[in-house]
This record gives structure tokens, C-alpha cells and sequence, in this order.
């Protein structure tokens, strides 16, 4: 077990490092920071002197190596654009997005986890047929246009909540709607695969067998294992929900993690782009690898196999 | 009131002392800081603000400003002269390094008066230090507090002379204002706040359920939904001059050598039609590249739009066929305006083919000069510079100019320009300014196509009869002056 746990953690060090010179090496490939940091109109000795100051006029691997100290001392530098440190503005920004990934995570668990029991428990029928169309709209349908809809609906047109912003919950309403809807196809779909795959099992024939009422064969037997890789979706999809509601983030004004990396993106800001993408990225790695050791330490065959 | 701003709040802008020579920041001086002097409705630099009274020496070697008696800081602190010296020396935004150059000497010679030494005539010192959107070093600051805090404590705790002050923020999203009770004009909105809003749809939702007063940047079809809503005005505020360029025409082999094949591609372009359908017509389709509310901009009459009479030139020049251009480049994100224009230049046999960049590197690109304009090229570009005429040839046109490098190198130009700059008689400066522009025009060097106007809106609470009432000046696209703005009783 204990060298599992170190060869799993030697390769989440390992794809850390790739990621780091991956985010840091490709956002250069953009062009220049200092264009927009300054802007048209601004002079040629406005940019050096800006350059200077963020350090951008030093060799590339001395700026790599500077971000790498940063990360390893828990600071990611300072953003262009806010002018404070950006693991400061990450950690401000991290309690919004937690909030609207857990009502979206909520949502999807709402919408997809008993439309994909349905779906499976009445396979072939209209509810199945209902519940893939639920799957296909959510799966088809972009979450933009969604909110875009929604904005107009609720807020222009009947007036019952609020457009944009952060405040009660009626603010949380739509862009978690927005942001949950994608999800909860993608949990519904696998709800009913993994369901369909577990009813087709041995033991729940032997249940069925045994004179176990339905409802106990699904609830207490089918379902509780079925949900396995359920729930190991939804952990991954609440971390990119969590980081990456870029376009859910801007849409509705949501003051979270993916409006940054956006702000970041937009503005070229090299420490923002990197911080944020760094966060999202060893959150991941170590969420992944806490489920590996977790499953290594429940089920032998794990560590045994890899 | 609520303000939407239209892409997030970046910190510098808090910050006079930052200025880096763009519009942007002019929305946040104008409710934080104040100048000595400023952009004022129709005055374009010299309104009468922190500095009850000003004075330009003919020869244009000194300026005297004389504070207003009482005049505080949000602090509490009042503004001093030692304020304004220390604000100035230490300035290092845009222009910066011009000012230093220039000053000779900066005399506190009372209790309320500042005198700047210039060590040459300096007839552009009061355009440079009263346009909020060129340059910040007559903004004053605390000099004791920048220095405490210094400026990265400064862009979060800023603190100004101006009608609001600042009471909160969330960087990049939200700031939070209330008005200074001993500002020296009334203010009439006691609580301000500016929300940064992205999504163009989300902004006129908020101004149809009355969430925001005022809205900045409605694109072009969201501009109906607001015309349709009697509650809601459109303001459609005249804004960047946009022109095309043909880089590298000083080259004998580019078809653009020609100065008929020039006065063609604007024959081709019809700007009413451009106008209609980019800004609503509301626009304006004038006849110079550089904006008539700068310093010595000429006005010069509408262009012709016949296609035919353009075929006809072509064919003159040896290009009966038309020819192919490699890129038709616009300035993003106006990529609309930039396949508008290769259709229009279609029709008179010139070829080209749409490039869309990203806005970072379209501006590296322009910076980098010719080596990155290789072949026939023709960019739709575009400039909202205050100030100055001069600000835009420098910039555009000169060789080795900023945003112009070698692309439009006209050296007669230039040693015209250098006898402008070295003027020091109104009458000769004018003169030369007026000759310069002409000779661009008449050339053909830059082929002018509109002034677009900036689509901001305003809400129902605002007490305006006129969008006018609340974006009355001609130097910024924002709403302003903020104290003088009212929501209806």
C-alpha cells in the first residue's frame, strides 16, 4: 500500500510539472502582455517601463523557474491587472464559486439521478424515451443560451428574479440552473447505463431469485452500487464547476472563479491565467488521487493491478 | 445609480498616477480624483476644476495654477499645493516622460499657488495635463497617503479630491461610491456604484428591470431592444474615427503605390451604407480620419461613394481586372466592419480576404511596423485619441510613431510635423496642423470611412430629457460629470 500511495503521488507531482510548463509555456505563445496592459496610445518607453516592473524583461526559463518558486511557496504571483497577489484574489473568489457549484451539483443531482433511475428501471418505455430526451436537450443545448433565455424569461419578462449579480438566493437561481443543466444530463445518462449494467448483474438476478420486493432489489441492491461511478463523475464535475464556469460566470455577472480566469484570459494576465489554471489543476490531482488511494485501500485487486 | 461597465474594472484606472494614456480610465478620475484642470462639457482641456484659476504664459514656457480656497481630500486632508508638485514629479503614467523632459522647475510660490518652469516653449502642456483620457499628471493625489500606502496599497484604498468617493470595492466587479458632502460643486446622487457586467445582453437586462441607470456598450442587435422600450434612451455617443490603412504603399511594386488606386478603394467604400447598418446610422460619416473635437482637426467634406468612377481609376492605374489583396485586416473585435469592406472593395475588382486577430496581438502587430504587414495588405483601423491633432499623427502616421512604426511614412510629412512641434506662434501651428491633414486627405494616404458612435443607454430613473443631459461632453464616450447627474424625484 505504501508504494502505491508513493508512485501515485510521484505521478500527480509528475503531471503537476507538465502542467505547469504546458499553462506557462502556451500563454506566452499569445503575444505580449504589456500591449494590452497599456493599451494604444500608450508610448514605447510606457512599455519597457512596464515590462520592467513585472519582470517580463528577464529570460523566459528565469521567469519559469520564479513562477515554479511561487508555487511551491503557496504564492502565485502578483496579477497585472488587480495589482494583488493572485492566490488573494483565487481564495476571494473561491466561496462564490462554491456556492454556485454546489447548487448546480444539487440540480444535477435533482434532475439527472432520478430521471436516470427512471430511465433504466422503465427501460424502453415513454419514460426512457422522456428521459433521453431530457439527456439529449441537456447534453445539445449550450448552457449560454440557456441563461441567455432564462434572463430574458424570468427576469425581463416576468420579473420574478434578478438578471445578474450575487446577493439572496434568487440570484443563484438561474446561473445555477444554467450551469447544472449540462451536468445533469451527463449524470443522468450514466445513471442509467451504470443501473442498467448493475440490474443485468448475477447478484440482483439472485435477489430477484431470493423473492425480494422490486423496489428493495433497486433501492437497497442496484442503486447503492450503481452509483459508484455516479458519484465519481459528479466529484470531477463539481472541481470544473468549481473552476472553469467561465461562460455561466460572465453570462450572469457571478463574481466566482471562472470570471476570473476569464478577466485573466481577456487581459492577458499571465500570473492570473496561471494561478487560476494552477489551482483548478492540483485541486484535480489531488481529488483524483485521494479516490485512487481511497479505492486502493477498499478494493486490494487496485493496488495490486496498477 | 448603477452603472454597468462593460468589461471588468482594472485596478490601474483607480489611479491617476497610472494613466496609461487611453479612454477607460476617464470614467473612474472623473467621480474619484479631480485636475487642476479639465475636460469640462465644452471645454476640451481647460475647464477650471481643483485650480480656481489658471494662466498660460504667451510665451508658453510657464503655467500658474491657483488652488480653490477649502478644498479636501476624502481623507479630510486638504489639497496643497506641495499635493499638486508631488503628484506631477511622481507621475509615471502616459506622457510621463514628455512632462519630465519639458519641466524645468515646478514653484510653490504661496499657500495656494503652483508654478510650472518649462525649460523650452511647451504650447501642448495645458492639452497634456487638462485630457483626462491622455494623461493624469494634473489629477492630484495625497502625496503623504500615495507615499504610505504606495501604489498597489493605492489602487485599493484610492482616495481623491473628487465628487465620490470610494467606500468599497471587489476587485475587478463592483465599486462602491458616496458622494464627498464638501466637494466645491453639488453633487446629486449621494450612492454610485459601478458593476463590471461582460455579456451585452445581461446589461440591457438589467436596464430593462431597472437593475442598472446606466449601460455602456449596447452592440448592434441589442440596439432595437432599447429603441423599442419608451422607458429607455438610447445614447449614441460619437466615438472612434475608423479609416483604412494600406501599409507599405511607399513601395513603387504595391498597387497601393498609386495614389488612383488609393482615391478607388475610397471611391468603393460606401459609408452610409457602413453607418446604417454598423451603428444604425447613427454614426457619423465625416471626412477627416481624425475627430473634429481635437486640437487643430480639420473638418473636411464627406468622400464620394462611385463605384464606377472607382473601375475607372483602377483601369487608368493598369489594373483593368482588379487585383488581389492578401489581407483585409480590421481592428477587433469590429470583424462586421472588416467584411463589409472586402464586400464593397469586391465590387470594384480588388480581392481581399478577411484576417480576424485577437486585440492583443492585432495591437502587437501594429506595433511591430511593416515586417508583420508583408504583401498587399489593407487594415480597417480605428483611434479615439483626446487632446491633440498632433497625438494622432504621432502616433499613426509618423515614422517610427507608436502605433504607426514604417507603415505610412510620408517624410515630408514628418519635417512638416517637426516644424509644428518646434512652432511657438498659434497662427503658424494652426497652419501647419491644417497642411498636414490636408496633404494625408488629399493623397489619399489614409482613406477615412466613419466615426462610429459608441451605443451607451440609460434607464428609467434617470432624470434626463435628452441623452445629451447625461453624456453632454465631446472628449469622453461616458456619462459625465457625475455630480451633475440626477435620478427623478
Amino acid at each position: 500500500m505504501g508504494r502505491f500511495v508513493i508512485r501515485r503521488t510521484l505521478y500527480a507531482i509528475v503531471t503537476l510539472f507538465i502542467l505547469s510548463l504546458t499553462i506557462f509555456t502556451v500563454i506566452r505563445l499569445t503575444g505580449d502582455p504589456v500591449t494590452l496592459l497599456a493599451e494604444p496610445g500608450a508610448r514605447a518607453e510606457d512599455l519597457d517601463r512596464i515590462r520592467a516592473e513585472w519582470g517580463l524583461d528577464q529570460p523566459l526559463p528565469v521567469q519559469y523557474f520564479s513562477f515554479l518558486k511561487n508555487i511551491a511557496t503557496g504564492e502565485l504571483g502578483k496579477s497585472f491587472n488587480y495589482e494583488m497577489p493572485v492566490s488573494t484574489l483565487y481564495f476571494q473568489r473561491l466561496p462564490n464559486s462554491l456556492e454556485l457549484a454546489f447548487a448546480a451539483t444539487l440540480i444535477s443531482f435533482l434532475i439527472g439521478i432520478p430521471a436516470g433511475l427512471i430511465s433504466a428501471v422503465k427501460v424502453n418505455s415513454a419514460w426512457d424515451s422522456a428521459g433521453k430526451v431530457i439527456a439529449l436537450f441537456g447534453l445539445a443545448v449550450p448552457g449560454f443560451w440557456l441563461g441567455l433565455v432564462m434572463i430574458l424569461v424570468f427576469s425581463v419578462w416576468l420579473g420574478w428574479l434578478p438578471t445578474s449579480g450575487q446577493g439572496g438566493w434568487q440570484h443563484l437561481i438561474m446561473p445555477a440552473v444554467a450551469l447544472g443543466w449540462y451536468f445533469a444530463a451527463s449524470l443522468l445518462r450514466l445513471t442509467r447505463s451504470s443501473m442498467l449494467e448493475v440490474m443485468r448483474s448475477e447478484y440482483i438476478k439472485l435477489a430477484r431469485l431470493k423473492g425480494l420486493p422490486g423496489y428493495v432489489v433497486i433501492a437497497l441492491h442496484a442503486f447503492k452500487n450503481a452509483l459508484i461511478p455516479v458519484l465519481t463523475l459528479a466529484g470531477v464535475n463539481l472541481v470544473v464547476m468549481i473552476n472553469a464556469a467561465v461562460i455561466i460566470e460572465v453570462i450572469f455577472a457571478w463574481p466566482g472563479i471562472g470570471r476570473l480566469l476569464y478577466e485573466g484570459i481577456f487581459q492577458r494576465d499571465f500570473p492570473l491565467v496561471q494561478g487560476v489554471v494552477m489551482e483548478a489543476g492540483i485541486m484535480i490531482v489531488v481529488i483524483n488521487l485521494t479516490i485512487d488511494i481511497l479505492y486502493a485501500y477498499i478494493d486490494p485487486r487496485i493496488r495490486l493491478t496498477t | 445609480m448603477v452603472l454597468a461597465w462593460h468589461t471588468n474594472i482594472a485596478a490601474r484606472w483607480l489611479d491617476p498616477q497610472q494613466h496609461d494614456g487611453t479612454a477607460s480610465p476617464d470614467n473612474f478620475l472623473m467621480a474619484l480624483h479631480d485636475g487642476l484642470t479639465k475636460n469640462f462639457r465644452d471645454n476640451k482641456f481647460d475647464h477650471s476644476a481643483l485650480a480656481e484659476a489658471h494662466e498660460f504664459a504667451s510665451d508658453s514656457t510657464s503655467a500658474t495654477f491657483r488652488l480653490r480656497r477649502g478644498i479636501k481630500f476624502h481623507d479630510g486632508s486638504p489639497v496643497t499645493p506641495a499635493d499638486v508638485k508631488w503628484s506631477y514629479q511622481h507621475y509615471r503614467g502616459a506622457w510621463g516622460d514628455v512632462l519630465n523632459a519639458k519641466t524645468e522647475a515646478i514653484e510653490l510660490t504661496d499657500d495656494n499657488t503652483v508654478v510650472f518652469h518649462f525649460k523650452e516653449p511647451f504650447p501642448d502642456f495645458p492639452i497634456l495635463l487638462g485630457t483626462a483620457n491622455v494623461c493624469g499628471a494634473g489629477w492630484v493625489v495625497p502625496a503623504r497617503y500615495y507615499e504610505q500606502v504606495g501604489p498597489q496599497g493605492f489602487v485599493q484604498k484610492p482616495i481623491g479630491a473628487g465628487p465620490y468617493k470610494l467606500v468599497s470595492q471587489e476587485p475587478g466587479l463592483k465599486l462602491e461610491f458616496e458622494a464627498t458632502e464638501d466637494y466645491y460643486r453639488p453633487v446629486h446622487i449621494k450612492h454610485l456604484t459601478m458593476v463590471s457586467v461582460p455579456e451585452a445582453a445581461t446589461r440591457v437586462a438589467m436596464l430593462e428591470r431597472g437593475e442598472a441607470d446606466i449601460i455602456y456598450n449596447v452592440p448592434g442587435e441589442l440596439i432595437d431592444r432599447i429603441k423599442s422600450n419608451p422607458k429607455l434612451m438610447l445614447a449614441p455617443v460619437l466615438s472612434a474615427n475608423f479609416w483604412l490603412e494600406f501599409p507599405g504603399f511607399q513601395d513603387a511594386k504595391n498597387p497601393f503605390h498609386d495614389k488612383r488606386v488609393r482615391q478607388a478603394v475610397s471611391l468603393a467604400i460606401d459609408r452610409k451604407a457602413m453607418n446604417e447598418a454598423e451603428c444604425a446610422g447613427l454614426g457619423q460619416i465625416d471626412g477627416n480620419w481624425i475627430n473634429d473635437d481635437v486640437v487643430y482637426g480639420i473638418d473636411w467634406p464627406q468622400w464620394p461613394h462611385d463605384p464606377a468612377k472607382a473601375k475607372q481609376l483602377l483601369a487608368e492605374a493598369g489594373y483593368p481586372d482588379g487585383f488581389n489583396v492578401d489581407w483585409v485586416t480590421p481592428i477587433p473585435d469590429y470583424f462586421s466592419r472588416g467584411e463589409r469592406t472586402v464586400s464593397m472593395l469586391r465590387k470594384i475588382g480588388i480581392r481581399g480576404k478577411l484576417q480576424v486577430m485577437e486585440r492583443g496581438v492585432f495591437l502587437k502587430r501594429l506595433q511591430s511596423g511593416l515586417t508583420a504587414w508583408q504583401g498587399v495588405q489593407i487594415i480597417l483601423n480605428a483611434a479615439r485619441v483626446g487632446g491633440t491633432w498632433s497625438s494622432w499623427y504621432d502616433s499613426y502616421m509618423k515614422c517610427g510613431g507608436f502605433n504607426g512604426r514604417d507603415r505610412n511614412c510620408v517624410p515630408e510629412l514628418d519635417a512638416a510635423f517637426a516644424r509644428y512641434l518646434a512652432a511657438t506662434e498659434l497662427e503658424q501651428r494652426r497652419g501647419l496642423a491644417e497642411q498636414i491633414q490636408r496633404e494625408i486627405l488629399e493623397n489619399y494616404y489614409f482613406v477615412p470611412v466613419f466615426r462610429h458612435a459608441a451605443m451607451q443607454a440609460i434607464g428609467s430613473r434617470i432624470a434626463a430629457t435628452k441623452w445629451q443631459d447625461v453624456f453632454p461632453t465631446v472628449t469622453t464616450a461616458y456619462a459625465y460629470p457625475w455630480e451633475d447627474i440626477e435620478l427623478k424625484a
